[in-house]
């Protein structure tokens, strides 16, 4: 879906006020947040092989995230901004669904990722952005190989059939998880209003607040409750 | 005799620790395993890895101590935000929503996800914890204690008696009034991170002059019997915790620094940052040697223990010791947050007939990294792997050709100093070293220092007033001594100072300073083994993806040398 509404925008999202930067730093932290799962499934697989090849991943999301933090940097100096959002979500995907649902999931990950790559890479190339599209490209070059190594990886520890199946489980999962993620936003927007209400629905009690029990000054000598 | 759990989280640094029988078994900061910088979630994995190093099952735990009660921070974030009514607004849903979504369900969350019966969750308060967490451990029979923070359920600053008959709270001073908070606002203004950029603030202030005392004056209130008050309208802790400071602030100080930016310190500009940076770090000096001096007062005790997150501020702890009466101050390696896991613990354990643990002499309380792993993995990924047989002879003759080694051995460190378990070492002569550290593998500001670690035997005759009880976990500085200025150029602060840890015979640095000490003064620069944003590196899988992504010369883990391939 996410390569479809890239795909329809075309350019769109990159020529909104700001939105390039959004965008560019949204890569970021997707990749810093891969880089942790693939450093626990490092630490957590029986396999030394596979531990190897989870790092090397890892480091190439390292590498990345640099990368489009860094143009994204490089844009907000150029355009006098300052500032940048660090935060990264770990999930511990490798604990909740096993290796071959972890794999699964890092492979429908890894080529959704690709195709999606592909539209923004298509895209800096027609508006003449040499820079930003070759950025596109060598990126592009490590998610075919995430994308086949896992793909290879995960038809080596489940079989063709169990491979596919994975695949179909971690759709659901990732359909499951979207529609918690929407759950969670509504029930945030109607906490939101609710707390609003009773926040002017408190005002006398916040003036009473302030004329009986005003915040302390000076030594207290009771022990804290 | 008890197991018992300690747990701090929610807010900033969770971790966990384990007392066993009155002894500190184990202590491990979530954001280690998890590789999230100062991690707030429930720790569950620090608690696994606290488990499974006592080697105890969750089954024989006898009580999971949390370090703070949340239906007295529910009330104090209630009340403070009707008292800032209106302009507390848009924070009412988030913090209401925090608290009521998320926190106040504390004892579930550990009773489920420990799976241990809720009965068993005792519930613990935040100063008292991290009074707990900095007398206990510390080599004194009696003390005065001091707890600082940003605001526990109530309390932002506390004195405590602590002796044989355990902690009495003698007075402390209730939220909105905080240090924390002044230092929080300050450090925002600057355009650091909150719970993160302290430690830089500190680092700038040795750049600058401080000549805003008249503004500080304003912001910081300090009376003759020790207690102090914000100037309110300067800061908006209690309408937007996010920000910090008030649109007055940058009235008073001119506008605040944009995040991000690069510092020039040699610009008007910057200067005058760092001119505020130290002004502020004045200020909070003097407001902590009042309450200290406050504290010896009314305990008539020889000896202090300082806790919560201001207490990290090492260079105020070395003025604490020179100049607030006290003979000895004892300051532990994890005394923010983090440590109310090891208070909670360790109160729980004396009020329940334990005896006291041994004094804190190694923060070495967390997991260790597995060579082997560490082996296969380095050459899996291209990289010369071999045994050596003298660890300290090989890494001292890297060092000593001028190289920057990665160094992992035995537990990790409890607290957010390296202390020589997971460490990049260089040796201290070479400016460039320091120059190569900052820019190339720590990529931090050009203003910040690094720290050496000395043989405690030679500590006296390299650096004025070590050793000294807070020395060997970094938690104060000392002056170098002139005479050595040049031998220690790259761990010598622009003022001076540097924030020296100093190693016993038995330490794990020992061994190497010793072999250093045949050629050369044994110190060594000794800094964090990890990367912008990352936390310290614990394991093997950690320590080998660290090396592969950052430019240092060698990673020895345990006996396995790993170095790039030719």
């Amino acid at each position: 879906m996410r390569v479809g509404v890239a795909r329809l925008a075309r350019g769109l999202p990159w020529l909104l006020p700001g939105r390039d930067l959004h965008l560019l730093s949204s890569f970021a932290r997707a990749e810093a947040s891969s880089l942790l799962d693939l450093l626990a499934a490092a630490r957590q697989t029986t396999s030394p092989e596979r531990r190897a090849l989870y790092v090397q991943h890892a480091l190439d999301e390292a590498k990345h995230a640099r990368m489009f933090s860094s143009r994204a940097a490089q844009l907000r100096a150029e355009r006098g901004l300052v500032g940048g959002d660090e935060r990264v979500d770990f999930e511990d995907l490798f604990a909740r669904l096993g290796e071959v649902g972890f794999l699964a999931f890092v492979h429908r990950g890894e080529a959704r990722g690709r195709r999606q790559f592909e539209v923004h890479r298509d895209t800096f190339a027609r508006r003449g952005d040499a820079r930003t599209e070759a950025m596109f490209e060598t990126i592009l070059g490590d998610e075919r190989r995430h994308e086949s190594y896992t793909g290879e990886l995960l038809v080596e520890l489940a079989g063709k059939r169990g491979a596919k199946k994975a695949l179909r489980r971690a759709a659901w999962w990732e359909a499951w998880r979207l529609w918690r993620r929407a759950g969670r936003f509504v029930a945030q927007l109607l906490f939101w209003a609710v707390m609003m209400l009773a926040f002017v629905a408190l005002t006398p009690l916040g003036l009473l607040v302030r004329a009986v029990m005003p915040a302390p000054r000076g030594w207290l000598r009771e022990p804290p409750r | 005799m008890a197991a018992i759990l300690g747990i701090s989280c929610h807010y900033h640094d969770a971790a966990a620790t384990l007392v066993v029988d009155g002894k500190l078994v184990a202590a491990v900061h979530e954001e280690r395993l998890s590789r999230v910088k100062n991690d707030a979630s429930v720790p569950l994995r620090a608690a696994a890895a606290c488990l499974r190093i006592g080697g105890i099952p969750v089954t024989a735990l006898d009580h999971v101590a949390y370090y703070e009660n949340p239906y007295g921070k529910l009330e104090r974030v209630l009340l403070s935000l009707l008292r800032a009514f209106p302009a507390s607004l848009r924070q009412f849903p988030r913090a209401i929503g925090g608290q009521l979504g998320d926190k106040l369900w504390i004892v579930d969350q550990l009773a489920e996800g420990l799976r241990v019966e809720r009965k068993r969750v005792v519930l613990g308060d935040h100063h008292r914890s991290h009074a707990a967490a900095s007398f206990y451990p510390s080599p004194f029979a009696s003390a005065a204690v001091l707890t600082v923070d940003g605001v526990g359920e109530e309390t932002s600053t506390a004195i405590w008696r602590a002796g044989p008959d355990g902690l009495i709270c003698l007075e402390r001073l209730g939220f909105p009034h905080s240090l924390g908070l002044f230092y929080a606002a300050l450090t925002a203004w600057l355009g650091f991170a909150v719970n993160e950029g302290e430690y830089k603030v500190m680092g700038l202030a040795a750049f600058g002059k401080p000549r805003f005392a008249d503004e500080m004056s304003r912001l910081l209130k300090i009376s003759s019997d020790g207690s102090f008050e914000l100037g309110l309208e300067y800061f908006a802790h209690t309408y937007d915790s996010a920000l910090g400071f008030s649109p007055r602030m940058e009235t008073l100080l001119g506008p605040r620094r944009m995040p991000g930016r690069p510092w020039a310190l040699g610009e008007i500009d910057d200067q005058r940052y760092a001119d505020v940076a130290a002004s502020a770090q004045a200020a909070l000096e003097t407001a902590l040697l009042a309450l200290a001096r406050r504290a010896r007062e009314i305990t008539g005790e020889t000896a202090l223990c300082v806790g919560g997150g201001v207490a990290l501020n090492a260079v105020a702890n070395r003025r604490l010791l020179a100049e607030s009466g006290f003979s000895r101050v004892f300051v532990q390696p994890a005394a923010g947050d983090a440590g109310g896991a090891l208070g909670a613990a360790l109160d729980l354990a004396v009020s329940r007939g334990e005896p006291r643990m041994a004094p804190l002499v190694t923060a070495a309380l967390g997991d260790t990294a597995d060579p082997a792993e560490a082996a296969s993995l380095a050459e899996a990924l291209g990289f010369r792997a071999r045994r050596v047989d003298d660890r300290a002879a090989t890494a001292a003759a890297l060092l000593e050709a001028g190289r920057v080694v990665a160094w992992v051995q035995g537990r990790f460190e409890w607290g957010p100093r390296a202390l020589g378990q997971r460490s990049i070492l260089a040796l201290p002569q070479d400016a460039s070293v320091r120059d190569r550290l900052n820019r190339v593998i720590k990529e931090r500001e050009p203003f910040r220092p690094f720290a050496p670690a000395v043989s405690d035997e030679k500590a006296a005759q390299l650096f004025d007033g070590a050793p000294n009880d807070m020395t060997p976990f970094m938690t104060t500085v000392c002056t170098v001594r002139p005479e050595h200025a040049h031998a220690l150029t790259a761990v010598r602060h622009v003022d001076g100072t540097a924030r020296v840890q100093t190693v016993g015979a038995h330490g794990v640095l020992a061994p190497l300073l010793a072999e250093i000490e045949r050629r050369a003064l044994p110190v060594v620069l000794n800094t964090s083994l990890n990367g912008p944003g990352e936390p310290i590196v614990a394991g093997a899988v950690d320590a080998v993806a660290f090396f592969a992504r950052h430019p240092v010369d060698a990673l020895l883990v345990e006996d396995v040398l790993i170095e790039r391939a030719l």
